[in-house]
């Protein structure tokens, strides 16, 4: 009796533990590093595995490099080449990080939320700190999240003549789009 | 032998003319290069998803060499519609496993996942982009884009 008490207390706690991590596979990520003489350098990636765990206030996203997509081809085949992102060899970009206002979201009340985030986020195999602002739209049956930051592409070890030549911007926008089950 | 000398004299300014069209019509061909429907292309491979899946998880090295970048018909039953934004993923899961393949469609083909249904029988044709090995979910992850439903049964 006592270890079917055990067990049950084991089993919901487990359940309940994992019930506060909360994932996609949809996540979005929009890649802007247009110019004024460029508008080509511009993707979208619709498959991120994303995870929130909202008790602990962790965020993880992991992007595949060669699921972004560019309306042109050429683009797209710079873009995963050796001098740029070289996507054989890093195949994703991941963040790790934390909402560290984390008690000031209330994932059982709807409302919108302003979360600060701050993690590592590792693209083209180097990391650099990241510290950002994103929203939290929290209704009954879901958890809309997103945010909007600029990276520097010499952060991340990442230069092109196209870059020099101001086809490419040196401090792409990126922007995140995460749905999670409630 | 006067139309000569004239043609002589009017060839640096002919062939500045050409390089210049041809510079353009580079550069226009760069700029408006676009992917093909993926409606219009011939699959590279016909594949069922489940041993499509094994494949991967089974040696992803050798598959993502094999697949990686080429068109493939994916015959298989729907797991999950996930939402993607303003659009809709399809996904199908090895439910022995939990390793997954999930489709991203082409912008023109957005509209066909609203006729689809969790456990349908489908073929979807689209760009394989390769597997992972997924930290945060601990399983393989084959990814799709520029996905189009190819046929409903």
């Amino acid at each position: 009796m006592k270890h079917l008490f055990f067990t049950s207390l084991f089993v919901l706690f487990t359940f309940f533990s994992f019930s506060q991590k909360k994932t996609t596979t949809s996540a979005t990520i929009n890649f802007d590093a247009t110019t004024s003489i460029d508008k080509l350098p511009k993707a979208e990636n619709k498959t991120v595995v994303a995870a929130i765990h909202t008790k602990k206030g962790t965020v993880q996203f992991e992007a595949t490099i060669k699921n972004f997509t560019f309306s042109n081809p050429r683009i797209q085949e710079h873009f995963n080449s050796k001098g740029w992102m070289s996507s054989d060899e890093f195949p994703t970009a991941v963040f790790n990080g934390t909402i560290t206002n984390i008690s000031a979201i209330n994932f059982r009340k709807n409302g919108t939320y302003t979360a600060q985030v701050e993690g590592d986020l590792t693209i083209h195999g180097k990391t650099q700190k990241i510290k950002t602002v994103a929203t939290f739209v929290i209704s009954e049956d879901e958890i809309n999240s997103s945010c909007d930051f600029g990276i520097q592409l010499a952060d991340y070890g990442i230069d092109s003549p196209a870059v020099g030549a101001g086809k490419v911007a040196r401090d792409p926008k990126i922007s995140v789009k995460a749905t999670f089950d409630n | 032998m006067f139309y000569h000398k004239k043609f002589l004299r009017k060839k640096p300014l002919v062939f500045s003319a050409l390089v210049l069209l041809t510079g353009v019509s580079v550069i226009v061909y760069y700029f408006t290069l676009k992917f093909e429907d993926s409606a219009s292309l011939k699959p590279d491979y016909n594949v069922d998803v489940t041993p499509f899946i094994s494949e991967f998880s089974e040696n992803q090295i050798a598959s993502n060499k094999k697949y990686t970048e080429k068109i493939i018909a994916l015959t298989g039953r729907i797991s999950t519609l996930e939402q993607a934004d303003t659009t809709v993923n399809v996904k199908f899961v090895d439910s022995l496993t939990g390793s997954y393949l999930i489709c991203a469609f082409q912008q023109q083909h957005v509209g066909e996942t609203s006729a689809l249904q969790t456990g349908d029988s489908v073929t979807i044709k689209g760009s394989c982009s390769g597997g992972i090995y997924s930290n945060i979910l601990e399983t393989n992850a084959i990814f799709f884009k520029r996905c189009m439903l190819e046929k409903k049964y």
